[in-house]
């Protein structure tokens, strides 16, 4: 760490070094700086480990009322032997002189055996019997004088114990005190070396965010860079489609469960007119009598609804352009109707990507998924069998996570049925594969809450690493 | 999916000769998902169509087949009894509901499980080629407990008798409003009449596709079972019954046939046939397989093949009508090859990919925006009438909405991105600030019939936002991205401050608003700064 020490820090350094162990008052007293100076400074000193506190209670003593007068005038003992210094005199005249001091300064002077006291006349005389010296209290109020003296500092202890019996001479007071001492690093520091203008390097700067993209966008560009990168070419179509080019089209029976509301969002009120050609509905229509054996309904097909997966943006591509040879995919949001759940979105995004060519086979379509899935990282992938309305053979990938350690199942894939190619006059088979791409981004951020991706949660968006 | 769980004891036992781990291995090239492995038992997801999968003595004859242990067709012999059990069919019944066929299955033994996985497969069968038991649905009865001949007849729905797990008499019209079930299919009954199997002692067999009977109800002790499936589509309803009847014969059963009027049900155990060409074969699965090579995958996967010339003749039992061509028939021949026998491949390419021209400017004004400092959200396109109009103050007269949500926050298609982030903004108050968010997607319009448009929108909010802050962040947009110059024409919006809002124009055309938020608007989201944002139409403006 490097150090930097602001100015009063530096002086108040210098100081104890002098002299350990002061009050802040203390080093206010040795320093041009103020007390309020002087408590930020050792603050500071003590963040920095350099100064450590020590608090403590002590006790002083300062004279009363009485004992400031006898400071100045003596006390009344001392005043009574002064007026018999020369000659006895009677108590009652030193009634007058003394007034309300009088029984005390005959207890205490008869005490200290100082006067002797004979019967006269009138009035009983006082007389000295020996020259008095100082007393242990009258020492111990020269002492204090108008200081306040820590009790420690007091020799006489009993003086104090006499003293605090008369009314008014010693008022005693603890005081709590901070005492500042360095430690043994800041008693080394070299002060000179630290440079006027530095600054403290290690401290925290305050935090900021860069603005960024979503990180579900980043996975979708991604898989979309993928699939350009293995050659395929980008293509787009509505999320609104009429049920003919969603439905119809891919062979699925207008009696089919996943058809019913409970599984797709119809939009009310819409019924597309135009939707395809006069021979496309023919032959789609004579696909359906044949395979499924019913009489297959134009205004079933009119229904509009949201684009249950990107399949029908892929075959209206195939009726319209027949290629003979094709690598293109679709990317995009489709939408089911389920209950929206940590593991179900209504609208998610998906990827599809298809191959038509002359000589194209199941094997190829394994070998496009396993150089799709290195390109993502992961290389240890298998195949299983699996069932899709529209593919045979269909297969679907496993792919081994490493953080989960297990087999996860990522994109299905298959070939084209005939009897969703033959009428758009499609007779080359065409491999197609995809899946939801949510389910890979999730595996990327460690998500086990598909939502999140929609929640627009600024911590999250804000702290999560864009490299996964 | 459905799913069936697997004792793995009893699953041994019925397929033989092959260890635990070896079945395990087996199962997912059945095409069946382990869903939960066990030590006693795996739960497995299987395909609809393929019904004979509900239970374990389906999956134990695919097992069979693929581990090499039986090949070949599966046939389900009929055995013609001397004296045929009768079914009569009344004219009554062929308007509301018009085909019936039965089978006999005799001296078999059920337990428990196999009793509960006869119910499983009876449900998939009645929600799959049964279509929720429109076009076909199933009875299975004790057969000791009825007497031929049986009359498939229509009746009133004052008609009584005890249903099935009940003890008292009630009325057709009863069972359809008060039960569960009579009021789930009461639709496919649109006739004042309802068909009714009644026996020869006129008592009630079954009400379909309703319930059966209390009388022939079907226990652990029954020996003798009768399987009646009627329906709107008869393909459906011989489908379904070839599916119960391969079914209980794999279970132990011996099937008999029943004679409808005059017509012997052991008809519809015939088996179909088709002809399959090698090189189609070989061509999609990219192999170079011989003709016998052929015929043992198809016998693996429980069909029968034989050469015919240079073809190959296939023979089908009725239960795989999953089966509809050619190409179904190579799948099974992969699946009998074994698809881990299947080397990937990579087909030769000189195509270059390219991605699609709106994305690549989707891309780019992206990247303008971050570097203006705006955080990238994501909303969904189905959101709530309460964000996208009530909040925001917005018209809803041209709403459009979708049938039937089953969740209540997405029932409606936006025709704006702003009122989103607003709701965003509204979940991040306890977040630092400022907080600016952007988001490029698609918005819906009534149209020709709905008319998509991709639009940007983006908010500023933190204290000191203003309309020339975010004038400013929208002009460098435009120009940074595209060199395109904006002006900016008093207007008023709902969701936005009367005398802060303008219309954005760009060449005279309007292409957005921009402006400070209404502080009646970001109070109904309960936002605690000023906001500013705008909302412009991508579509026609920087792609077609």
């Amino acid at each position: 760490m490097s150090l930097v020490l602001h100015p009063i820090e530096k002086t108040m350094i210098k100081i104890l070094r002098e002299t350990p162990n002061l009050t802040p008052e203390e080093i206010a007293e040795r320093s041009d700086l103020s007390i309020d100076q002087i408590r930020r400074g050792i603050e500071w000193l003590r963040l920095k480990n350099l100064a450590v506190v020590i608090e403590s209670e002590k006790s002083f003593a300062s004279l009363g009322k009485n004992g400031t007068l006898s400071l100045d005038e003596g006390l009344p003992e001392r005043k009574l032997v002064q007026l018999i210094e020369n000659n006895p005199v009677s108590l009652d005249d030193l009634r007058k002189k003394l007034l309300d001091e009088i029984n005390t300064a005959i207890a205490n002077a008869k005490r200290n055996d100082w006067i002797a006291i004979q019967k006269g006349e009138s009035s009983n005389m006082v007389s000295l019997k020996q020259k008095p010296d100082q007393t242990g209290e009258e020492k111990l109020i020269a002492l204090i004088g108008k200081n306040k003296i820590p009790i420690e500092h007091i020799g006489d202890l009993s003086a104090l114990e006499s003293l605090k019996k008369r009314p008014d001479y010693i008022i005693l007071e603890t005081i709590k005190s901070k005492t500042v001492s360095l430690t043994d690093e800041a008693k080394v520091i070299d002060l000179d070396a630290i440079e006027s203008g530095a600054i403290d390097v290690a401290a925290d700067a305050p935090v900021i965010f860069a603005a960024r993209t979503h990180p579900l966008k980043d996975t979708i560009n991604e898989i979309r860079e993928t699939f350009v990168s293995l050659g395929f070419t980008e293509i787009m179509g509505d999320f609104a489609q009429p049920s003919f080019w969603n439905f119809d089209a891919l062979f699925t029976p207008q009696d089919h469960p996943a058809r019913e509301m409970q599984d797709t969002f119809y939009i009310k009120g819409n019924a597309a007119e135009k939707f395809a050609t006069p021979s496309q509905i023919r032959q789609v229509s004579d696909s359906h009598r044949r395979g499924w054996k019913y009489n297959w309904n134009v205004d079933a097909a009119k229904k509009m609804v949201l684009r249950t997966h990107t399949t029908c943006v892929t075959i209206k591509y195939l009726a319209e352009n027949k290629p003979e040879e094709a690598r293109v995919f679709s990317l995009g949001r489709v939408f089911r109707n389920e209950k929206v759940s940590y593991k179900h979105l209504v609208e998610f995004n998906q990827v599809e990507g298809i191959v038509v060519g002359k000589n194209v086979s199941l094997r190829d379509l394994m070998g496009i998924q396993k150089e799709f899935y290195k390109k993502l990282g992961l290389s240890k992938i298998k195949f299983w069998p699996t069932f899709f309305p529209y593919t045979e053979p269909s297969l679907q990938t496993m792919v081994y996570n490493d953080k989960l350690e297990k087999w996860v199942e990522l994109f299905g894939m298959g070939i084209f049925r005939p009897e969703v190619t033959r009428p758009f006059g499609i007779t080359r088979p065409v491999l197609a594969w995809g899946g939801g791409i949510e389910r890979i981004a999730m595996l990327k951020y460690g998500l086990d809450d598909v939502r999140e991706f929609y929640n627009n949660n600024l911590g999250w968006l804000r702290s999560v690493p864009k490299c996964q | 999916m459905p799913v069936v769980t697997l004792y793995l004891d009893r699953l041994q036992r019925l397929v033989g000769k092959a260890n635990k781990s070896k079945i395990l291995d087996v199962l997912p090239f059945l095409g069946l998902d382990i869903e939960e492995e066990q030590k006693d038992f795996v739960r497995v997801e299987y395909s609809p169509n393929r019904p004979d999968y509900a239970t374990d003595v389906g999956i134990a004859s695919g097992l069979q087949g693929l581990l090499g242990i039986k090949k070949g067709q599966v046939k389900v012999s009929v055995k013609k009894e001397k004296k045929k059990f009768l079914i009569k069919t009344d004219a009554s019944v062929k308007k509301i509901r018009p085909f019936i066929s039965a089978v006999i299955a005799r001296n078999g033994k059920l337990d428990d499980e196999s009793i509960r996985q006869l119910i499983a497969l009876q449900e998939d069968l009645h929600f799959g080629i049964g279509r929720r038991r429109k076009k076909a649905s199933i009875g299975i009865h004790n057969l000791d407990s009825v007497s031929s001949p049986l009359r498939y007849t229509a009746v009133s729905k004052d008609h009584e008798f005890v249903p099935l797990a009940s003890v008292q008499s009630v009325t057709v019209k009863e069972i359809l409003e008060k039960t569960a079930t009579g009021q789930e299919y009461s639709h496919l009954l649109t006739d004042s009449k309802v068909p009714m199997i009644l026996d020869a002692k006129n008592r009630t067999v079954s009400f379909p596709p309703i319930i059966n009977s209390a009388l022939t109800a079907v226990s652990t002790g029954t020996k003798n079972i009768l399987v009646e499936v009627t329906g709107m589509d008869k393909g459906a309803v011989d489908d379904s019954l070839s599916v119960v009847a391969t079914t209980l014969q794999n279970l132990g059963f011996a099937i008999s046939d029943v004679m409808i009027d005059a017509k012997s049900s052991s008809d519809t155990f015939k088996a179909r046939t088709i002809l399959l060409d090698p090189a189609l074969v070989n061509q999609i699965l990219g192999l170079d397989l011989s003709v016998p090579k052929i015929c043992d995958s198809l016998k693996k996967c429980r069909l029968d093949a034989i050469p015919r010339g240079k073809k190959i003749l296939c023979s089908i039992p009725r239960f795989r009508f999953d089966i509809l061509g050619e190409m179904d028939l190579v799948e099974e021949i992969a699946l009998g090859h074994g698809i881990e026998n299947l080397k990937p491949s990579l087909p030769p390419s000189i195509s270059v990919g390219e991605k699609n021209n709106v994305t690549k400017k989707l891309d780019q004004i992206t990247s303008v925006m971050i570097g203006l400092g705006f955080t990238e959200a994501l909303n969904s396109s189905l959101t709530s009438r309460q964000v996208l109009y009530d909040y925001t103050k917005r018209d809803p007269s041209e709403i459009i909405e979708v049938a039937e949500s089953k969740s209540l926050e997405h029932t409606v298609l936006r025709d704006s991105i702003l009122p989103g982030l607003l709701e965003n903004l509204s979940k991040n108050i306890h977040e630092s600030y400022p907080q600016k968010l952007f988001e490029t997607g698609v918005v819906f319009t009534k149209g020709h019939p709905i008319d998509e448009t991709v639009t940007l929108s983006c908010v500023s909010a933190h204290k000191d936002t203003s309309f020339t802050e975010i004038k400013s962040i929208l002009q460098s947009l435009l120009k940074t991205d595209s060199g395109i110059t904006c002006k900016t024409n008093a207007t008023t919006h709902p969701s936005f401050a009367s005398g802060r809002t303008a219309e954005v124009l760009v060449g005279g055309k309007p292409v957005g608003i921009v402006g400070e938020i209404d502080s009646q608007v970001i109070e109904n989201f309960k936002i605690r700064v000023p906001v500013s944002g705008f909302e412009i139409k991508l579509s026609g403006l920087i792609f077609d």
